[in-house]
């Protein structure tokens, strides 16, 4: 099973996830008419900034067993094996944050959604794009990232990648490779710049 | 090799804690006998939810959070309508209504009872806890005639039956002994915020004040306070907080501080009998002493702790940590682990208040660690602090990186 899997070396934090996520989670699964759709349909992955001024995409892990399906009080979170991913009920979510308070990642947002009762509060967050898998897509936010920082793939194959990466560096001869080239240069740019304006 | 004979699990309580305990058992243990005692017969529900029930921002029917066919899916015999007699630890037996059940393996997570109070006049209607699915059934059949309501206790339960009774147009005066609302949850400068938001939304709370008497004819319509008031008001709820149902369990046997001692894998002092849930006492991460949380998701994680040693997989029990989460109004107050620690033992304390924003963050730290937080208002990365503190992380990041209302996770790893 394909997952999507987060290389937080290589966010920019340009948030076109965000973007792509909110109108994927629209009624017309347009960023353009989503942007006057009432709720406005909002991101449920977060890019944050790090003390460095780089990005990093914050989303769902789909824990298992998950802190937030062990503390919802209605029984409103649910676990879909096939998928490997946390499922919110909107109908039978009561906005208590009871789940707020349990995800160790902060990933849970409460605002109104189209998919919930009208004018209702309710808890939202990453469905792993259900829906578009379910049509043959991947999920949004992997298609629209640029700069490889989410990736869509087998587990096992990418920690396959990360292992060979590693291994590669401490082959003979070699004094040091950069898992991420361009991205380490600009990260440390953006720090040079924080730690010279302070 | 000969197969060991089927266990004989028993279990006491059909709260939360007992049925994840029963399906972690049934989940490991495909062929054992569990069987599951309880006084309420309504199927299992969500306790924390009877005030939504009362605000009627939830029907009953939505109580539950097992379908009726959950005995018969887990393949658990239940025994309800009455309460355990007794305990007999010698023989491995419990017994209910003269009725005996041996065991094998016996979980005790009887819950808590509501505490009783001392004034005079208690046994005339509609004077009410508020801690069962019948106790909200009984309130919402007087409501109709109820014009004022007298709540005691600004604690938990004081407050939310406050609130669901001010949302159904009663008028509500509030008793708080203590200094302000929810201390036991929150400092005193959230516990001001919440006050002015209750007070702002018309609820007359009165601190410092106990009821001493109640009177009326045959229902109450009147009550007489220690300040010398005497009240008009036609219900009282009390909401004085709860203590342990421990009352079966025989105190000669089995171990029992204010709640019923636990080792880290849920065992009691005696071989074979377990605890969870509000009547189990185990070591507070953040206090590092013995203490009771009897709060919804640690009887979550006690019961299916105390389901995997029952069914013979040693696991063990990090500890149990306060927390909760309170949507008032428009206010969201979230709070976690030790929040007013005791002076001069070496915490510190960073706050952070915006009276525009009607935010307030306060975190107590004590050395490199994270071991308390109160939040009000932006509460979405709360987890993310509760978590620090319940897993003990050095925090290496500047500490006034986590006041701020966004902080991201990567400001918390060591790059």
């Amino acid at each position: 099973m394909k997952e999507v899997v987060v290389h937080p070396e290589r966010c920019v934090g340009c948030m076109q996830c965000m973007a792509a996520c909110a109108s994927a989670h629209s009624r017309s699964k347009n960023l353009f008419l989503a942007s006057l759709e009432t709720p406005r349909p909002r991101a449920r992955v977060h890019v944050g900034v790090g003390l460095y001024n780089e990005g990093f995409p914050n989303r769902c892990r789909h824990c298992d067993p998950a802190p937030c399906l062990l503390a919802c009080l209605p029984g409103a979170i649910s676990r879909n094996a096939e998928k490997n991913t946390v499922f919110i009920d909107p109908n039978r979510c009561i906005n208590c944050a009871s789940c707020a308070m349990a995800c160790p990642f902060g990933v849970i947002r409460y605002h109104e959604d189209f998919t919930a009762p009208p004018g209702k509060t309710v808890a939202v967050k990453c469905d792993n794009c259900y829906e578009r898998q379910l049509a043959g897509l991947i999920p949004a936010c992997v298609e629209v990232c640029k700069s490889g920082a989410l990736s869509f793939e087998e587990k096992a194959d990418a920690m396959k990648r990360k292992t060979d990466e590693v291994a590669r560096t401490v082959s003979a001869g070699v004094a040091q490779v950069d898992l991420a080239p361009g991205f380490t240069l600009l990260n440390a740019i953006k720090r040079q710049q924080i730690e010279l304006a302070r | 090799m000969e197969r060991e004979a089927n266990l004989n699990y028993v279990i006491i309580g059909n709260g939360v804690a007992g049925i994840h305990a029963a399906e972690t058992l049934r989940q490991l243990d495909p062929n054992g006998t569990i069987t599951m005692i309880s006084d309420e017969v309504f199927p299992p529900y969500c306790r924390p939810m009877i005030s939504m029930v009362l605000e009627g921002a939830v029907p009953p029917e939505k109580l539950p959070i097992r379908s009726s066919s959950f005995y018969e899916e887990f393949k658990i015999e239940p025994v309800l309508g009455n309460r355990v007699s007794a305990v007999d630890v010698d023989n491995r037996a419990v017994s209910v209504n003269g009725k005996v059940y041996p065991y094998d393996k016996l979980l005790i997570a009887t819950g808590a009872d509501p505490r009783r109070i001392k004034a005079e006049g208690l046994e005339l209607k509609n004077i009410f806890f508020m801690r069962t699915e019948t106790h909200v059934r009984q309130i919402l059949a007087t409501l109709p005639t109820v014009r004022k309501a007298l709540v005691l206790g600004g604690g938990l339960v004081g407050f939310k039956a406050s609130y669901g009774l001010l949302r159904r147009g009663i008028q509500v005066t509030m008793l708080i002994r203590s200094g302000y609302p929810l201390s036991m949850q929150v400092d005193s400068e959230a516990g001001r915020m919440v006050w002015d938001e209750l007070k702002a939304h018309g609820l007359d709370v009165r601190i410092g004040v106990e009821a001493t008497a109640f009177e009326g004819k045959d229902s109450v319509t009147k009550a007489h306070l220690s300040d010398g008031t005497l009240l008009p008001c036609d219900m009282v709820v009390i909401g004085k907080g709860v203590f342990p149902a421990r009352g079966l369990v025989p105190k000669e046997k089995i171990k029992v501080d204010a709640g019923i001692v636990v080792d880290e894998h849920m065992e009691t002092s005696a071989p074979g009998v377990f605890a969870a849930g509000d009547v189990a006492e185990s070591i507070d991460i953040a206090r590092k002493s013995p203490w009771v949380n009897a709060i919804w998701p640690e009887a979550v994680a006690q019961g299916r702790i105390a389901g995997m040693n029952m069914a013979g997989r040693r696991t063990a029990y990090k500890g149990s940590l306060s927390r909760n989460v309170i949507r008032i109004f428009g206010m969201d107050v979230m709070t976690a682990g030790l929040i007013t620690p005791p002076e001069a033992e070496g915490f510190d304390i960073l706050k952070v208040a915006d009276s525009r924003a009607k935010t307030y963050r306060k975190m107590v730290f004590k050395g490199d660690r994270l071991v308390g937080m109160v939040m009000v208002n932006a509460i979405e990365q709360g987890g993310v602090l509760m978590s620090l503190i319940q897993s003990e992380t050095p925090i290496r990041a500047p500490r006034e990186a986590l006041l701020k209302p966004c902080f991201n996770f990567k400001q918390l790893m060591q790059m």
